[in-house]
């Protein structure tokens, strides 16, 4: 019985290696019913819950293990992990202490706190956690990945790049350290240079999603930026004739070139991307909802500013508001688009 | 002196724990002894030598006679808590210095140790059976089989499919770039041996899931008239648990006595999946293994051929495509209109159906796979069968209630090709996925 039970958890085992969640989860389901009293059983149903993200069940079934087996700390790093997914941060850190309480000498014990604590913004304890587990683990690549993160929320980016590199020399195909160099190069505002990072990480793990996702954000935004300078440009070359009350061709020349510099600024942007970024710029730019914004912001501009260019001097006071008006609304219209192209990415 | 139960207790977890541990299982194997509790420690000295088959430990301690039976023999192997449990199993033991009946040695255990003189390897065989997993899958099943005149590789569910290239409806692409990378060169060894066209290496099958992959590597069996071993994700797992190693050895040796024999791993994502995921698992070994395995058929290739299936070839080794392995690759893609006729037709071929009009089905599940389309048949029939159930006659099943199974059925395939995406966009390097690159671009998905 003892060596079923036995050969049924390595079974499951070897699944959640794989992540095979579902079909770890229906074995370790018959192995719950017909064995209630084993803790490694429950824990592995909580490892199975958290893969597949039934995050709520997970906490159940790492507590379950926990009452089982009170000495063992596996069950509350378990239920720490699943309760940060949760947003149950405070519970999540005393877990994740309960753990380290019973296992000191354990460095995923401390990397546990440290996430835990990463996530309740308690800085402070996450730095000293993921410092201990450094100590413990000092070639442990995701130690000096977690403790890159860290650093990176306390706002240390050189701290942060350094652990990141670490991670990455450690283990070369680390796709969290790759996207955590680009995270901090976004944080530095060169977007090119963490679109070059986002790329290696999905290029080393390409069924992760969220890389790409990165990608698609910080263009999207580089897009939203680029029409707000636009618009912003724009708004003032439409107001100075209007309030001046001087002539209004060199106004609608430096239109047409403010609209040539922007387009020429995001065109030497995309061109220094990868190869790659740019096929997902074309991409972007070709999303409904993408062009739908451009489209909103560039025609609330040509409209304001044909409001003003045809309106005599005389009554320009009056339809000034008007065209900033629409100005601003094609704007916030665009943002609006776009922070929705961004949730559907 | 006598260990404390605590402490066996202690040891019993770290095991449980640590169950490779060979030092602690010998360290709690001289303490069992020291207390008396011979039969576990017997099991404990059989775990040992199953990981160590030599360790002279484990034999010297195995072959120590028996000492006597202390006055009171504790032979539960559990701390005597419970008097009345003591006092039957003291019943069971012969005083000491009382004769046994020559009849009582065949029954009765620990009859033959009575004299410590001897140890009965027999009884201690019997006891590890229970306790250690079988050395081979299906080791126990195959030698009954053998002894009753099976065929030792039904352990593998060998068999002789009576399928072919042309019951595959449709995709037509994939059936000629099959018999280009395979099929011809298998056929015709004279014509291979004019050109010096190699047949090392195997076929790797990859595309979304449900599209028909399984189903091609049966037809391809068929075409060779080979026999077919399907190897899943659950039988390596299987043999996994106890020792895959020699497992996997065991099914290529399987094939080799079988052949001409098509091996066919479905699911090789999880079979070889990258090493670098599996840092700290013993999977990694199975993983070194196959790759092994596939390095001897590639030298010593006797009508074995090798092929696999995966939804996610990004996740296999990169080991596993070198050349002389998994070199050759070949997207299956979903069905296409002529494929997506003849899976509709098969899946309504035995039920009630009247004037189904296949081409316009067809042309409403462009990017379904062939699971989705057998979900769409099987709501129709329900739709059909609950319309007839409300009715009080039965119907048949029509077009229209196809058609609404179809709205109500969504493509299952978008998930993958949202990977598929990043890896043609991101991880095409060398053109390894030029192909699907190219029909994602044709779909304009990328």
């Amino acid at each position: 019985m003892v060596t079923e039970l036995r050969q049924e958890l390595a079974r499951a085992s070897a699944m959640l290696d794989v992540r095979r969640f579902r079909e770890a989860s229906e074995l370790l389901a018959r192995v719950v019913a017909a064995e209630p009293e084993s803790s490694r059983a429950w824990c592995l149903m909580a490892r199975a819950h958290l893969g597949a993200g039934r995050y709520a069940d997970a906490v159940t079934a790492a507590r379950r293990a926990a009452a089982l087996d009170p000495a063992d700390e596996w069950p509350h790093r378990l239920a720490s992990n699943a309760l940060v997914h949760l947003g149950k941060f405070a519970d999540a850190l005393r877990a994740a202490w309960e753990a380290c309480k019973l296992a000191p000498g354990y460095w995923q014990t401390h990397v546990c706190v440290a996430q835990a604590a990463l996530a309740a913004q308690r800085f402070d304890i996450a730095t000293e956690a993921a410092s201990r587990a450094r100590g413990l683990a000092p070639n442990e690549p995701d130690v000096h990945f977690l403790s890159g993160k860290v650093s990176l929320a306390s706002g240390d980016l050189t701290q942060a790049r350094e652990h990141q590199e670490r991670a990455l020399a450690l283990d070369p195909a680390h796709s969290g350290a790759m996207n955590e160099l680009g995270r901090i190069r976004l944080r530095r505002h060169d977007t090119a240079g963490a679109i070059r990072h986002f790329i290696s990480a999905a290029r080393a793990t390409p069924d992760e999603r969220i890389y790409s996702r990165n990608i698609d954000v910080v263009l999207l935004r580089t897009v939203s930026r680029t029409i707000y300078l636009f618009t912003l440009i724009a708004l003032i070359l439409i107001w100075v004739p209007a309030v001046t009350h001087l002539d209004r061709l060199p106004f609608v020349i430096g239109l047409g070139a403010l609209a040539l510099v922007t387009a020429g600024c995001f065109a030497w942007m995309v061109l220094r991307l990868p190869r790659e970024a740019r096929l997902m710029v074309r991409r972007t730019l070709r999303a409904p909802r993408v062009a739908t914004a451009l489209a909103m912001a560039v025609g609330g501009v040509a409209v304001a500013f044909g409001i003003v260019a045809f309106t005599p001097a005389a009554d320009l006071a009056q339809v000034l508001p008007v065209a900033v008006v629409i100005t601003v609304a094609a704007r916030l219209a665009a943002f609006a688009a776009l922070r929705a192209a961004a949730r559907r990415h | 002196m006598e260990p404390e139960p605590t402490v066996l207790d202690s040891l019993r977890k770290a095991i449980d724990a640590m169950p490779d541990d060979v030092p602690l299982r010998l360290h709690l194997a001289t303490m069992l002894l020291a207390a008396g509790q011979r039969a576990e420690a017997i099991r404990q000295l059989g775990a040992v030598l199953q990981r160590d088959p030599g360790n002279a430990q484990a034999l010297s301690l195995l072959r120590e006679p028996e000492p006597d039976p202390p006055a009171v023999a504790d032979l539960s192997g559990q701390p005597p808590a419970d008097p009345a449990v003591l006092t039957s199993e003291r019943a069971a033991v012969p005083p000491p210095g009382q004769a046994i009946a020559p009849g009582d040695s065949a029954d009765t255990p620990g009859a033959d140790k009575a004299d410590g003189q001897s140890f009965d390897w027999s009884q201690a065989e019997d006891e590890l059976r229970d306790v250690l997993p079988a050395m081979f899958v299906g080791e126990g099943e195959a030698a009954e089989a053998a002894s009753a005149g099976i065929d030792e590789a039904d352990a593998y569910d060998t068999e002789r499919p009576g399928l072919t290239l042309a019951d595959v409806a449709g995709m037509e692409e994939v059936k000629a770039r099959l018999e280009a990378a395979f099929l011809a060169p298998m056929r015709n060894p004279d014509l291979r041996r004019l050109y010096g066209k190699s047949l090392r290496g195997g076929l790797l099958l990859y595309g979304p899931p449900g599209c028909g992959k399984t189903f091609i590597a049966r037809a391809v069996a068929g075409e060779l008239g080979a026999k077919f071993i399907a190897v899943s994700f659950a039988d390596i797992i299987d043999m996994f648990v106890g020792q895959s190693e020699r497992n996997i050895h065991e099914l290529f040796e399987i094939a080799r006595r079988n052949a001409p024999c098509v091996v066919f791993l479905d699911e090789v994502d999880a079979i070889g999946q990258k090493r670098s995921q599996l840092r700290h698992t013993p999977m990694r070994s199975a993983v070194n293994q196959l790759l092994l395995e596939l390095d001897d058929i590639a030298g010593n290739n006797e009508g074995v051929f090798l092929l696999a299936a995966t939804n996610h070839p990004w996740d296999v080794d990169s080991a596993l495509r070198r050349p002389g392995r998994f070199d050759r690759t070949l997207l299956v893609l979903p069905p296409d209109a002529a494929a997506r006729e003849g899976v509709f037709r098969y899946h309504l071929k035995d039920r009630p159906v009247a004037g189904i009009d296949l081409a316009k089905l067809s042309r409403q599940t462009d990017g379904y796979s062939g699971a989705d389309i057998a979900h769409i048949c099987e709501t129709a029939a329900e739709r059909a069968l609950m319309d007839s159930v409300r009715r009080g006659e039965p119907r048949m099943i029509g077009t229209p209630d196809l058609e609404a199974a179809i709205a109500e059925v969504k493509p299952s395939l978008g998930s993958w090709f949202d990977t598929a995406r990043n890896v043609a966009l991101f991880a095409n390097e060398g053109g390894t996925y030029d192909d699907l690159a190219a029909y994602l671009r044709k779909r304009r998905l990328i």
